[in-house]
C-alpha cells in the first residue's frame, strides 16, 4: 500500500489552515510514518505535484489522500474517514464533526 | 465531492411536491424545524400526513422567543417534536476550556460543530432522511442547495442518507406570503426585524437593505475560507 498526502499552499504562499491542522493530526497521533509520499499543491502553480494529481484525479479539494493498493486507487478527501478506513484508527465525535461542518458550510445555518 | 454537488434531476417541483416524494420514499424521514420561517415546512407536511416527525436542535443558546414558538407549534399542531441536545461533555469541555463566548475571537465552527452537528449527526443515524427549509437565497455557501439530494455528509459505508429541501427554489418573500395566506405562526423575533435566527449571542436583527445572512455571525468574513483547488494567477 503506498499513501499519498497532499497539502495546499494559498495564493499568499500560507498553507492552508485546515491542511495544516491534519498534520498536526498525522503527527500527533504517530501516523505521519505511514504516510509515502507529501505532495504541495501550490493553487498559485497548476504544474506543482499536487495540483497535477487533484488534476489526475479530479480531485476539487484539499487536503487529500490517495491510497494505492493491490493495483486500486482511492481518495479520501475527509480526514476521519481515511484514518478509520485506512490506517484503522479512532477520531473522536467532536472532530469530526468539526469536519463535516468545515467540508458543508452550509450546515452552521440550520 | 460535496454532497450540495449532487443536486438530483428532479428540480423545480414545487415544495409540497418535495415533500410528498419525502414522505412517499421514506419511512424514517424527519422535517429539521429550526424555530423560524421553516415552520412553513411543517404545516405543509401536516396537510399531508398525519405522522409526521420534527425535531429541533437545542443548542442551549437559543432565543427565549424560540423556546416559547417551538412550544406554541407543538401545540398549534397538535405534534410531537423531538427536541436534541448537544454531548454535555462535550459542551463543559469547551467551555471550560474557551468559555462561553469563544466564538466571537475563534470564529462559530468549534461551537457550531459541538453544539449543532454532533447532535444532528447522531440525530440522523436513525433517519433515512431528513428535510430542511434551506433556500438558495439565504446565503452565498448555499446557491447551489438543490430540491433533493444525496447526503454525503451524513452518509455511511452502509446507508446513503437523502437530504430533501423543499423551498430551495423559494425566496425569503414567497415564504412569508406562504406565512400571511395561510395563517401560519411565527417567531415573534421577526417582528424585531430578525430575518434569521439561530443561537441568541450569533444572531441580530437586520436593515431592511442588508442580506439576511449578516444578521448571523457579523463579526466574520461573508464567506468562509474554502477548501477548493482552483488555480489563482496572480497578476504580476
Amino acid at each position: 500500500m503506498k499513501i499519498t498526502f497532499v497539502k495546499k499552499i494559498l495564493v499568499d504562499g500560507n498553507p492552508c489552515p485546515k491542511c495544516a491542522d491534519v498534520e498536526k493530526k498525522l503527527r500527533q497521533s504517530g501516523n505521519i510514518d505511514r504516510i509515502d509520499e507529501v505532495l504541495i499543491a501550490d493553487v498559485r502553480d497548476p504544474d506543482s505535484a499536487g495540483m497535477q494529481l487533484a488534476n489526475d484525479l479530479q480531485v476539487t479539494r484539499a487536503p487529500f489522500f490517495v491510497v494505492e493498493r493491490d493495483g486500486d486507487v482511492e481518495v479520501f478527501t475527509v480526514y476521519f474517514k481515511f484514518v478509520k478506513q485506512v490506517l484503522g484508527g479512532k477520531t473522536n465525535s467532536t472532530e469530526e464533526a468539526a469536519e463535516l461542518l468545515n467540508d458543508n458550510p452550509d450546515l452552521d445555518y440550520i | 465531492m460535496n454532497s450540495h454537488k449532487l443536486a438530483s434531476d428532479a428540480v423545480d417541483q414545487t415544495p409540497q411536491q418535495v415533500l410528498e416524494t419525502a414522505f412517499d420514499q421514506h419511512d424514517a424521514v424527519a422535517i429539521s424545524f429550526s424555530g423560524a420561517e421553516d415552520v412553513v415546512l411543517i404545516d405543509m407536511a401536516c396537510n399531508l400526513s398525519d405522522a409526521i416527525a420534527v425535531f429541533c436542535l437545542d443548542t442551549g443558546r437559543l432565543h427565549p422567543e424560540t423556546y416559547q414558538f417551538i412550544e406554541k407549534v407543538r401545540d398549534f399542531y397538535g405534534i410531537d417534536i423531538d427536541v436534541i441536545f448537544p454531548e454535555a461533555e462535550s459542551v463543559a469541555s469547551l467551555v471550560k476550556e474557551k468559555g462561553l463566548f469563544s466564538f466571537y475571537e475563534e470564529g462559530h465552527a468549534e461551537c457550531c460543530s459541538i453544539r449543532k452537528i454532533e447532535p444532528l449527526r447522531k440525530y440522523l443515524t436513525e433517519m433515512d432522511a431528513w428535510i430542511t427549509g434551506q433556500r438558495r437565497d439565504q446565503s452565498p455557501t448555499r446557491s447551489f442547495v438543490a430540491q433533493m439530494q444525496d447526503d454525503l455528509a451524513f452518509s455511511t459505508a452502509e446507508k446513503t442518507m437523502k437530504k430533501y429541501n423543499p423551498l430551495a427554489n423559494w425566496s425569503s418573500a414567497q415564504v412569508w406570503q406562504y406565512i400571511r395566506d395561510n395563517d401560519v405562526p411565527y417567531n415573534k423575533l421577526h417582528d424585531r426585524g430578525f430575518r434569521s435566527i439561530g443561537c441568541e449571542p450569533c444572531t441580530r436583527s437586520t436593515a431592511p437593505n442588508q442580506h439576511e445572512r449578516e444578521g448571523r455571525w457579523w463579526w466574520e468574513e461573508a464567506t468562509r475560507r474554502e477548501c477548493g483547488l482552483h488555480v489563482v494567477v496572480k497578476d504580476e
